[in-house]
């Protein structure tokens, strides 16, 4: 990946820093709107669509059965990938995944796993022999900002709307996969020396480092990334800690929405 | 082709198990601009499919050995998503998509009118997020979709269509069930105002006379949804957005 040093969009974006002000408008912790469809693609046993501002992201689950791991024979497996590939933008080229991809897919991953959602007992089928393995694949189609927030959205209404395939596997009948929470992640980024809710593309390229925050369902913690280069003291932690409390509210109910349809 | 000749296709009316006419398509549907990364997208959905292509370019072509002198490449690449199918597919390039990606390129080369852009590189990503049967030619037109929402300009719009045979019959569009065992598939890519085709395969059995009514079928749906194709792109462009 090749980029220009936005010199011009940094200076712009100090500028209006100044001002609390952001280049589309927004406030400081104002979100653009978000779109979440669920059950939108056949083939996959959960799916969701996630429409944040200019960014599209696709989610889907599939289910494998495999042997469970000698140490752990009652439980199942997760796992959760995000791929970028050139589709989602100018600036992505095909190849192997890159560390970008790889980081999404882990950061999402860890706060599902770590929310304890899924009771990897309960994706037993015979002990020591027979358990199902989730895979949650998410499919970044374009990529205008916080693709984070997106990814990790899509990643959890597609898996709490899964159907376990038992009958075409043969090992009892289909039925809706037990999710016992609902953990959402919250995105911000430095832009214009303090940080702000939701970047948009521009304010990514011209912005510094980035903090992820997954909370579960009681507001507690279940995984946190810092990325890019930069540097945060912890009063600033703690003031996008309560802006992300909010806003993983809001979203969680927004996925408990499209769940009561 | 599966080639399984006890499994019944046709029903004793004479439709085929969805209920279709031997000449009758799957539903389609198609929205332009639905991407707003890319210069230009489209989403197709044709049956169950759902194909979406994302067009980037013309851009600087690079590295500079692929670089034509007198026209632009065109780059495509066409990928399933790991949920599409329904056993996960590993993410990545397998020998089809490959060859499906070098075909599809060829194709749209010969319609896109290449000799305007020398030196440059036009990006064609088509991703495939749900597959029964007739992808890449879902594939095909919604990357000629996207192509004309990124006002490249083309000699006409390419149609992904297919024809096959079941139980010994030609029928127009096969769906899952009929691709895995019908006898033949015949997917072509179609210029419905100059009647000429730029992308062809086939796998299968069909005598000369099977292969010009597969023929004729493709031909009657590729105008079809050379209509919706046109319609998408006047929704994109005529005052939808004002």
């Amino acid at each position: 990946m090749v980029e220009l040093v936005p010199t011009l969009l940094r200076q712009e974006l100090a500028r209006l820093a100044e001002n609390d002000a952001r280049l589309d408008g927004r406030g400081r912790w104002e979100a653009r709107e978000v779109s979440l469809e669920t059950d939108c693609l056949y083939n996959a046993e959960g799916s969701a669509k996630v429409v944040i501002g200019g960014t599209v992201v696709y989610a889907g689950v599939k289910f494998e059965l495999r042997t469970p791991w000698p140490d752990r024979p009652t439980q199942g497996s997760l796992m959760c990938g995000a791929e970028l590939r050139p589709v989602a933008g100018r600036k992505y080229e095909p190849g192997p995944p890159s560390p970008e991809s790889i980081e999404l897919g882990r950061v999402v991953d860890r706060g599902i796993r770590e929310s304890g959602c899924i009771d990897m007992d309960s994706l037993c089928i015979v002990p020591g022999e027979k358990v199902w393995g989730v895979m949650i694949d998410i499919h970044v189609l374009s990529d205008q900002g916080n693709i984070f927030d997106a990814c990790g959205l899509a990643a959890i209404a597609a898996l709490r709307t899964a159907v376990v395939p038992a009958e075409r596997f043969d090992v009892g009948e289909d039925h809706r996969l037990e999710v016992n929470g609902t953990p959402i992640m919250a995105s911000f980024t430095r832009v214009g020396g303090r940080y702000v809710l939701d970047a948009s593309e521009e304010e990514e390229l011209g912005g510094g480092e980035r903090i992820h925050i997954t909370l579960g369902d009681e507001g507690h913690l279940h995984s946190l990334q810092k990325g890019l280069k930069g540097v945060f003291t912890p009063a600033e932690f703690a003031e996008i800690f309560e802006v992300a409390q909010q806003r993983c509210v809001e979203l969680r109910k927004l996925v408990a929405e499209k769940e009561g349809n | 082709m599966g080639g399984y000749g006890d499994v019944q296709l046709l029903r004793d009316d004479g439709l085929r198990l969805d209920g279709r006419k031997l000449d009758e398509m799957r539903p389609v549907t198609i929205e332009a601009g639905i991407l707003p990364a890319a210069d230009g997208s489209a989403m197709v959905t044709h049956g169950l499919n759902v194909a979406v292509a994302a067009v980037y370019g013309p851009m600087e072509a690079h590295p500079r050995k692929i670089q034509r002198q007198d026209r632009a490449v065109i780059d495509v690449r066409y990928n399933m998503a790991p949920f599409s199918t329904s056993d996960r597919i590993r993410p990545g390039f397998n020998r089809r998509s490959r060859e499906i990606s070098k075909v599809t390129a060829e194709a749209l080369e010969s319609v896109v009118l290449v000799e305007r852009y020398p030196r440059s590189k036009i990006r064609v990503e088509i991703e495939i997020l749900a597959a029964e049967a007739g992808t890449r030619c879902a594939g095909i037109t919604a990357a000629a979709v996207a192509l004309a929402d990124a006002g490249i300009p083309m000699r006409d719009l390419i149609v992904g269509v297919a024809s096959g045979k079941v139980e010994g019959t030609v029928v127009l569009d096969l769906d899952k069930a009929e691709d895995n065992y019908g006898q033949a598939d015949l997917p072509v890519g179609i210029l419905p105002n100059t009647g000429e085709i730029a992308f062809l395969q086939m796998d299968g059995d069909l005598s000369p006379a099977e292969f010009e009514l597969a023929m004729e079928y493709n031909f009657k749906a590729a105008k079809e949804i050379h209509e919706i194709m046109v319609d998408a792109l006047r929704r994109r462009y005529e005052g939808g957005e004002a």
